[in-house]
């Protein structure tokens, strides 16, 4: 079951790379946020406990619900193209993308002959993570930087359920809060620098060199 | 549970009250007490004369007291001067930004001691991630281009870099496996007790992750611009708390994985890693140095040569640790004093630019006295503190194991200080020839109190060498492994 769910992960992986449209961005957000619920309500299907509900509800509260909606609200308030003007051709991307996948999935494989991995979800979280960062550096709009932050941060937390060994529940918590936070400062960012620069592409942030 | 209490808790509490007070005076007050227990119980942790009892996630040992102790004395000459400071005009577009300074000053406190006395990677991971979002909203006070750009590349180059450390934290758990640590918690005492089980390779990446990630904090090259645009756009105190206390609490990160890595068969990685890292940071401000247009950003790669200094004598173990410990204090004492008196030339001249500050001694001769005396000190020149320390670094690398290290420092910091020192001179010296003469008395006011009160206790530390102080840094160098 967690083997599907992460492979589900990882094709929201390619779509993101491949779509053109801002709002898809954050639809990948909710379905990313979705599949980690899942994952984190498995293993208490079996023996229920209110406590460990709390984690997977606050999970799905923050990634499903308020930072996908805090986002749209920020696309509509600053009324950004729905076009999310790559730096590259998406087409020149794909094939990187699609290779580096593949060695972060032939790498951990090969890494799983010593250490006790879950290949799949440890390869998807890695993959995110790097997906991520590609997001932040081919793209020019500031706010698919913020999408792509959050789809890094998915990836740490995919990545963190393989590597066993829970957090407990009140970092967990406070990860999610961080997290929130980071997202609100940065739209409050995004408001302010939208109206002092008159726009939100990379383009606009250069003053400050050596 | 009253040092907890009084770290941490409080802090949060009078953020709180700082929100409900609407008057920017009462809410000096509340800081100031706050800083003060807070200054007034580290110290007595530090001597020894408290037994810290906290709770789970927390802990305290010599390095954390050191530290804790740093914050809280930048914090209280920070928050002492905070109030004259807000008094200074601004843009109306400021004023707003007012109203939140010492709230977030208060939970930059609260988040800072969190991340200090934390005895947990995952409890590091969030409060240091908490201290970036306080002290965010306070680089964007003047509401200008510059700040807004500043904040924006500060927030998300740093968020980044901490799930860079998250990712860290996680491989660290995965080098766990196979010994007693597998599937327990990810406590610092913990993992240093079975540091030698640890699989070797997870432990590297794991320390390249953490390593990387928090240099962006730190303000290590090569990951260093976003803290200097940081560091230099922000109001002074807040540069001066970004200089001698945030990039501290960072380090402190990278120093407990440090520790762990020591006893292991990584250890040579790891050193070569942060020798790296130190010597690219010396570089990279050697290279800017030739070219300086904005004082308050010259002052910003200081930083980051002194926290390359650091992080080289880290790497270089033995005497240069003790050095490194040392040359933490006196860099954060001097920070303050510098920027301070940089926010004072600011405020007359109304300009970053180097070229357009002329006959600032004449002008206002104090501040420019001041600044001069801690200009000589950040070069260390002695007594003033950090040419003790430095010293210290210099024959640590001396008697290691790579002694030519010491030829290319030498020749970074000669020109760093040449550098350094043509542009501050001809601040405070060159005189614009189309000038009038109008020198008047400037007064002597609150930040001229601090910085020769701070000047003061960096020559005291410096001359007496309190033992409680080399006790504690040899202490810390026991944990670490090394022998003096």
């Amino acid at each position: 079951m967690e083997n599907v769910l992460s492979i589900f992960f990882s094709l929201s992986l390619f779509y993101v790379i491949i779509t053109s449209r801002v709002k898809a961005y954050v639809s990948v957000l909710q379905v990313q946020g979705i599949i980690l619920s899942i994952l984190l309500i498995i293993p208490f299907i079996h023996n229920f406990s209110i406590y460990g509900i709390i984690l997977p509800l606050t999970l799905l509260i923050v990634k499903v619900i308020a930072i996908p909606r805090y986002i749209k609200k920020i696309i509509r308030d600053l009324d950004i193209k729905r076009r999310i003007e790559p730096t590259i051709q998406q087409m020149i991307l794909l094939p990187i993308v699609i290779l580096t996948i593949i060695i972060i999935f032939m790498a951990s494989s090969l890494l799983a002959k010593n250490t006790v991995v879950n290949v799949i979800p440890f390869a998807s979280g890695f993959s995110s993570i790097v997906i991520g960062i590609y997001i932040i550096m081919f793209r020019k709009k500031l706010i698919i930087h913020v999408c792509g932050f959050l789809i890094m941060e998915n990836g740490i937390f995919l990545f963190s359920t393989s590597v066993a060994s829970e957090l407990p529940m009140m970092i967990e918590l406070g990860v999610l809060l961080d997290v929130f936070v980071v997202v609100f400062l940065m739209g409050i960012t995004l408001n302010r620098i939208s109206s002092t620069f008159k726009g939100f592409e990379v383009s606009h942030l250069g003053r400050l060199k050596d | 549970m009253l040092d907890f209490f009084i770290f941490i808790l409080l802090p949060i509490l009078s953020a709180g009250l700082c929100y409900s007070v609407k008057d920017i005076k009462k809410q000096y007050g509340i800081s100031l007490i706050i800083a003060m227990l807070h200054l007034g119980l580290s110290l007595i942790v530090f001597l020894g004369f408290y037994k810290t009892d906290l709770p789970t996630f927390f802990s305290s040992d010599s390095l954390s007291k050191l530290f804790l102790l740093i914050l809280s004395n930048v914090y209280f000459w920070v928050v002492l001067i905070s109030y004259s400071y807000l008094q200074r005009p601004v843009m109306t577009k400021a004023e707003e930004a007012k109203k939140y300074y010492f709230l977030l000053l208060n939970f930059y406190l609260a988040s800072n001691s969190a991340a200090i006395l934390s005895n947990h990677f995952g409890m590091y991971w969030v409060a240091t991630e908490a201290t970036t979002l306080s002290v965010s909203p306070l680089i964007y006070f003047y509401r200008n281009e510059e700040a807004l750009e500043a904040m924006w590349k500060y927030l998300f180059l740093v968020s980044v870099g901490i799930a860079f450390a998250f990712v860290g934290i996680m491989l660290l758990t995965l080098s766990a496996q196979g010994t007693p640590l597998e599937g327990e918690q990810l406590f610092f005492s913990n993992f240093i007790t079975y540091s030698k089980q640890l699989n070797p390779i997870w432990l590297k990446a794991s320390f390249i992750f953490i390593f990387v990630g928090l240099s962006t904090k730190i303000g290590v090259a090569p990951m260093h611009s976003g803290d200097v645009d940081a560091t230099s756009n922000a109001p002074s105190p807040i540069a001066a708390l970004m200089s001698g206390s945030l990039r501290l609490t960072a380090l402190i990160g990278v120093m407990r994985i440090y520790q762990i890595i020591s006893p292991t068969s990584s250890f040579q990685f790891a050193r070569t890693i942060l020798i790296i890292g130190g010597m690219l940071s010396l570089f990279f401000v050697f290279v800017y140095m030739f070219n300086v247009k904005n004082y308050k950003r010259m002052i910003a790669y200081s930083s980051v040569e002194h926290l390359g200094i650091i992080t080289l004598g880290l790497g270089i173990g033995g005497l240069a640790f003790v050095g490194a410990m040392y040359h933490a204090i006196f860099n954060s004492i001097t920070k303050i004093v510098l920027f301070l008196m940089a926010g004072n030339i600011h405020s007359k001249y109304k300009t970053r630019e180097v070229t357009k500050v002329r006959s600032v001694i004449n002008i206002m001769p104090k501040t420019g006295w001041l600044f001069m005396l801690a200009f000589l000190a950040i070069s260390g020149i002695p007594p003033l503190g950090i040419f003790f320390s430095e010293i210290k670094i210099f024959e640590g690398i001396l008697f290691s194991d790579k002694p030519y290290l010491l030829v290319l420092v030498m020749f970074f910091l000669l020109f760093i200080f040449i550098n350094m020192g043509k542009s501050i001179f001809n601040m405070l010296y060159k005189n614009n020839e189309n000038e009038k003469n109008d020198y008047h008395l400037e007064k002597f006011n609150l930040t001229h109190f601090v910085a020769i009160s701070l000047l003061l206790l960096l020559t005291i530390i410096a001359v007496t060498a309190p033992d409680v102080l080399y006790q504690n840094i040899i202490k810390i160098a026991q944990d670490f492994g090394i022998t003096i």
